[in-house]
C-alpha cells in the first residue's frame, strides 16, 4: 500500500491516563449504573411488549373484530352526552378495561402524566381567563371524554398483536394495502428502533462532551433534541435503501397477486371466528354503557 | 396462471439463457452482454465474479424481476424449465424459481416465522398452504422457530427462514445471493449443508458466492462472470484449477488449491482438506521435522476453561502497559418476556499496549457486548471496566471516547453527516482540536478516499465504506481501537485491503481489538486471540495454538483457515497460518523422507517451560 506516513496522527501527544482517573473531586456526581427500569433499553422493551401484546389480558383472548367494535363503542358513546355522571362512569369502566388488559407501566405512566398535566393546565386556564366553575366543568367534561377514549384505545391496541389487527381490518373490508401497512409497520418497528439507537450512540461517541449540564440541564435537553433530529435522516436513508429488497420480495411472494385474487384473503381470515364468549363480552359491555346512562338519569350532577 | 408447474421432462434445462443483453434505464453501458448459459436440472452452480460483473442482474433475469420489475432494454431470451420468462409474470415464475436475497433481514416481511413461511402460499390461495409451510420448515430443520418473531432470530436463523419462505412454493430452482456473508463459520457450513440436502432431493441450486472454499466443497459447476457475460461454465474441479482466471476476477483460489498450484503449475488440484492431504502425500510432500517457531508470543499451557488471566501469559520483553482491564464483569439484558439473559459472566481480561487482539466466538457469545462495555456506552451490571486508568462508570461515553474508538459492524450506521469528509471531521472538529482540517485531509489521503470525500458514505462501494469507517476511527486518534466485524460481506480483494490497513495501523494506535468470525483475518493479522463462549473466556492464546486445539474450536464453533487444517492434518504443529508458511515448512521433496531427528520445535520447548 502506497500511502503517506501518518506520524502526526500518533496519539502519543495526549496522556493516556486521561481526564481524571480518580473519582475524587467528582463527589457530587454519581457513578453510572446499568438499570432494569427507566433506561433506554427498558423503554424499547416496553414498546415491544405493548406493540406485540405479549402480556395477555382479557381482551387479547377475544376475536380481534370484536375488540375493534368494543373500541368503537367506547370511542363514540362519550360524544353523545354532557352528563358528568355518565362520563365519570364511562371513565371508570375504561379504567377497569385498562387494568384487565394489563397495559404496561410505560404507556400507563405517560397517560397519567398527560392527564395530570392537562388537569393542571385547565385549572390555570380557568383561573387566568376567569370562567368560574362553569368553564371548569366544561373543561373537566372534555378531559373525561378524552381520558375515556384514550384508555379504551390503550386497552384495545395493547391487546391486538399486529397480525390480529391487520386481519381484523382486512375482514372489515379495509383496503388490503392498509391492512398490510399496519402489519409491515409493526414488522419495521424493532428494526427502526435498533437503527435509531445505534445512530444515537454513534453521536454520543463522536460529539464533544458538554462542558456542563447548564441550568436545569438545558444543555442536555438541547443536545438530546439536536441529536434526535440529526439521527433521523441517516436512519431513514439506511432503511430506505433496504426497502428495495423488501419490495422485490413482496412481488415474488405474490403480494400483488393476492390483491387481485380473493383466495388468499379467504385462507388468511379462515381462523377468525366470533364465539359465544365474544358475544357475551360485547353484550356485557353494552349493558354496562347503558347502565352508565341510567346512572346519569338517576344522579344528575351539574347537568 | 397455473400455480404448480407440471414436472417437465428431465432433458429440459433448468435455466437456458440465449444471447441475453440488458441495460438498466438511464445507464450508459449494458450490464449483461451476450450471455449464453445452460444450467441443467439437479445442478449446484456457483456464480462467481468480481463486484459489478453482472452476477446479481443475471440472477434477477431468472425469476423475471428483470425485465418485469426492473424495466430496461432486454434482448435475447431466458427460459426457466422450458418456459420463456417474458411470457410469465413474476408471481407465476416464483412457483418455478425461488430467490433468496443477500440482505435476508429485509426480505422478511411478516412478524413471525410461521407467518413469513405461509405468506406466499396464502397469497397465491393454495389450499395446502399450511402443509407446505410445515414441510418447508421441517426440510430446513427450523420447525421449533415457527412461533418466534423474526426480529428475535439470529442471522443464521433469519437466513433459514428466508429460505423456507421461498421453499414453501416448492420451486424446482432456487437462487441464493451470498448465503454466508455475515455468519460465523459453523453456521455458514450449516446453511450450505441444507442447500446441499435440497439439491440432493432434486432442487437445482444457484449460489452467488465470494468464498472459494464453499464453492470447492459444495458446488458441482462454476460460472465465472466477467464484464457482463460468463467467461466459462465448467465442472468445479476444472474451474478451480484455473487459478489465474479466478484471480483476475478477484476470487483468490481456496488455500488448498493455492498450495497445490505453488507446487505444480498444471494438472488436477485438490478441492478439500482431506483431498489436499492425500495429494501432498502422493507426491511425497511431508512436513520438515525441524522448523522455525511461529512469530508472535509463545503459547500458554493448557489452562482450565474460563480461568485464563491474561496477566499470567508469558511475554518476551517484560510487561507492556495496560490499555484496558476488565475485572469480574457481569452483564446481560432483559428479553421481552422480562427474563434476564446473562451475556458476560464474571469476565476478567487485561489488554496491553502493542497488542493486536482478535475476539472470536459464535454469534451471541458476547463479543459485541464486550466491545460496548469498553466504549462506555454501557456500564457493567457488576465488576469494573477500566480503560486507560479511567473507570467507565465515572465518566460519560462521550468523555471516554478521547481514548476509545468503536467502529460499528455496518458502515452505514457510522455515516451520520452528509459527506465522508464531514463524517471523518465530526470528532476532531466538534472537539476543536487544533489542526483538525489538516488531520482530516491526511486521514482521507491515507485511506485513498480523497477524491470521494464529498460524497455521502452510503453511496460508496462496500470496500470504500469500510475504508471510510477506518478513516473516522483514525481521525479520532484513539489509544484503543475497537472494530466489530471489519471484514464481513466484503469481497476478498477489499478484505485483504482492510487487513493490510489494520496491520499498518499498529504503529499509530496502541491497542486494536477486533471482534470477528473471519479466521483468515485472525490468522493473518492477530497476535492474540480471545475465545468467548457462554459469557466466559475459554481460551486466550495466539492463532497458531488456537488452531491446534480441536476441543476449543468445536465448542466455540470456529473453523480454522484451510491451510491451518491442512497443516494439522499432515502433522505440522503448531499449524501454519498462511500458504507461504505451509510451503516453507514442507520438507524438501525427497523420496526417502527419513530425516535425522532434529531438535524439538521451539514452540514445544516454550510450552514446557511455561508450565
Amino acid at each position: 500500500m502506497t500511502a503517506p506516513p501518518l506520524t502526526p496522527v500518533a496519539p502519543a501527544a495526549r496522556p493516556v491516563t486521561a481526564p481524571d482517573p480518580a473519582p475524587k473531586g467528582r463527589a457530587r456526581r454519581r457513578d453510572r449504573k446499568d438499570r432494569d427500569t427507566i433506561s433506554v433499553e427498558w423503554v424499547k422493551l416496553e414498546l415491544m411488549r405493548t406493540a406485540y401484546a405479549t402480556r395477555g389480558g382479557l381482551l387479547s383472548k377475544r376475536d380481534p373484530r370484536v375488540v375493534i367494535w368494543w373500541y368503537l363503542l367506547f370511542a363514540v358513546v362519550p360524544w353523545f352526552t354532557h352528563s358528568v355522571t355518565v362520563l365519570a362512569s364511562l371513565f371508570v369502566l375504561a379504567a377497569v378495561a385498562v387494568l384487565v388488559s394489563r397495559v404496561g407501566p410505560l404507556v400507563l405512566g405517560l397517560f397519567v402524566i398527560g392527564l395530570l398535566a392537562e388537569g393542571f393546565y385547565l385549572l390555570v386556564a380557568a383561573a387566568i381567563f376567569g370562567g368560574g366553575t362553569e368553564s371548569i366543568v366544561a373543561l373537566a367534561e372534555l378531559t373525561l371524554k378524552l381520558g375515556t377514549i384514550s384508555m379504551a384505545s390503550m386497552a384495545a391496541f395493547v391487546s391486538l398483536d399486529p397480525e390480529k389487527l391487520s386481519d381484523a381490518l382486512l375482514s372489515l373490508r379495509a383496503p388490503a394495502l392498509l391492512s398490510f401497512a399496519v402489519s409491515y409497520g409493526y414488522r419495521m418497528l424493532p428494526m427502526l428502533m435498533e437503527e435509531f439507537h445505534t445512530i444515537i450512540d454513534g453521536h454520543r461517541l463522536r460529539s464533544a462532551p458538554l462542558p456542563s449540564k447548564g441550568f436545569l440541564g438545558w444543555r442536555v435537553v438541547v443536545r438530546l433534541g439536536t441529536t434526535v433530529v440529526q439521527a433521523f435522516y441517516p436512519m431513514m436513508l439506511n432503511t430506505a435503501k433496504r426497502t428495495r429488497t423488501t419490495v422485490e420480495a413482496l412481488e415474488t411472494k405474490g403480494f400483488t397477486f393476492a390483491a387481485e385474487n380473493d383466495a388468499g384473503r379467504r385462507i388468511r381470515l379462515a381462523y377468525l371466528k366470533v364465539r359465544l364468549g365474544d358475544v357475551v363480552f360485547l353484550a356485557v359491555s353494552a349493558l354496562l354503557v347503558a347502565g352508565a346512562f341510567w346512572l346519569g338519569t338517576q344522579f344528575p350532577v351539574l347537568d | 396462471m397455473t400455480p404448480v408447474p407440471a414436472a417437465p421432462a428431465s432433458e429440459v434445462p433448468a435455466i437456458e439463457v440465449e444471447d441475453l443483453w440488458f441495460r438498466y434505464p438511464g445507464a450508459a453501458d449494458d450490464t449483461l452482454r451476450g450471455v449464453d448459459l445452460r444450467i441443467e436440472q439437479g445442478d449446484f452452480v456457483a456464480v462467481v465474479g468480481g463486484n459489478g460483473s453482472g452476477k446479481t442482474t443475471l440472477c434477477k433475469t431468472f425469476n423475471g424481476l428483470v425485465p418485469h420489475f426492473w424495466s430496461g432494454d432486454l434482448v435475447g431470451s431466458v427460459r426457466i424449465l422450458g418456459e420463456d420468462t417474458q411470457d410469465l409474470t413474476v408471481a407465476a415464475l416464483s412457483h418455478r424459481i425461488g430467490y433468496v436475497y443477500q440482505d435476508f433481514a429485509a426480505q422478511l416481511v411478516r412478524p413471525t416465522v410461521r407467518d413469513e413461511v405461509t405468506f406466499a402460499p396464502v397469497n397465491f390461495g393454495l389450499d395446502d398452504w399450511s402443509e407446505r409451510a410445515d414441510t418447508a420448515l421441517a426440510a430446513l430443520d427450523i420447525t421449533e422457530l415457527a412461533d418466534r418473531f423474526t426480529w428475535q432470530l439470529s442471522g443464521g436463523q433469519q437466513h433459514l427462514t428466508a429460505l423456507a419462505s421461498v421453499m414453501a412454493l416448492r420451486p424446482r430452482v432456487i437462487v441464493v445471493d451470498e448465503p454466508v456473508a455475515e455468519l460465523d463459520p459453523a453456521r455458514a457450513t450449516e446453511i450450505y449443508e441444507r442447500l446441499a440436502q435440497l439439491n440432493r432431493e432434486g432442487t437445482t441450486v444457484v449460489v452467488i458466492e465470494h468464498h472459494a472454499e464453499f464453492v470447492a466443497r459444495y458446488a458441482r459447476s462454476v460460472v465465472l462472470m466477467a464484464d457482463g457475460a460468463p467467461r466459462w461454465h465448467l465442472p468445479v474441479a476444472d474451474a478451480l484449477a484455473r487459478t489465474s482466471d479466478l484471480d483476475d476476477a478477484g476470487i483468490p483460489a481456496p488455500q488448498v488449491v493455492a498450495v497445490a498450484r505453488a507446487l505444480e503449475q498444471d494438472g488436477p488440484v485438490p478441492l478439500t482438506v482431506p483431498d489436499a492431504a492425500r495429494w501432498l502425500d502422493e507426491r511425497g510432500h511431508r512436513p520438515a521435522r525441524a522448523r522455525q517457531a511461529p512469530t508472535g508470543p509463545a503459547p500458554t499451557g493448557q489452562a482450565p476453561a474460563g480461568q485464563v488471566p491474561a496477566t499470567t501469559r508469558p511475554r518476551g520483553q517484560g510487561e507492556a502497559a495496560v490499555a484496558a482491564r476488565l475485572s469480574g464483569v457481569v452483564h446481560g439484558y432483559r428479553s421481552v418476556s422480562g427474563a434476564w439473559n446473562p451475556v458476560l459472566d464474571g469476565l476478567d481480561l487485561t489488554l496491553r499496549e502493542g497488542e493486536r487482539v482478535a475476539l472470536v466466538g459464535s454469534n451471541g457469545a458476547g463479543k459485541s457486548t464486550l466491545l460496548r462495555l469498553l466504549t462506555g456506552l454501557k456500564v457493567p451490571r457488576s465488576g469494573d471496566v477500566v480503560v486507560g486508568g479511567t473507570n467507565t462508570k465515572t465518566v460519560s461515553a462521550s468523555q471516554l471516547s478521547d481514548q476509545v474508538c468503536y467502529l460499528y459492524q455496518r458502515p452505514e450506521q457510522m455515516f451520520v453527516k452528509d459527506s465522508v469528509r464531514a463524517d471523518v471531521g465530526y470528532f476532531p472538529v466538534d472537539r476543536k482540536r487544533s489542526g483538525a482540517d489538516e488531520l482530516v485531509e491526511r486521514v482521507l489521503d491515507r485511506v485513498r478516499l480523497a477524491e470521494l470525500a464529498d460524497r455521502d458514505g452510503r453511496l460508496l462501494s462496500g470496500g470504500q465504506q469500510r475504508r471510510a469507517t477506518l478513516a473516522i476511527g483514525l481521525a479520532m486518534q484513539p489509544a484503543l481501537l475497537l472494530l466489530d466485524e471489519p471484514t464481513s460481506s466484503l469481497d476478498v480483494r477489499s478484505r485483504d485491503d482492510v487487513i493490510e490497513m489494520l496491520a499498518a495501523l499498529a504503529e499509530h494506535i496502541r491497542c486494536v481489538v477486533v471482534a470477528t468470525h473471519d479466521m483468515h483475518l485472525v490468522a493473518e493479522w492477530a497476535d492474540r486471540v480471545i475465545v468467548l463462549d457462554g459469557g466466559r473466556i475459554i481460551e486466550d492464546t495466539d492463532p497458531a495454538t488456537l488452531f491446534s486445539r480441536p476441543g476449543v474450536l468445536t465448542r466455540a464453533r470456529l473453523v480454522p483457515p484451510q491451510v491451518a487444517q491442512l497443516g494439522a492434518t499432515i502433522g505440522m504443529l503448531p499449524p501454519p497460518l498462511s500458504v507461504a508458511e505451509l510451503l516453507a515448512r514442507l520438507a524438501p521433496n525427497l523420496p526417502d523422507a527419513h530425516l535425522p531427528d532434529a531438535h524439538l520445535p521451539d514452540a514445544h520447548r516454550t510450552r514446557t517451560d511455561a508450565r
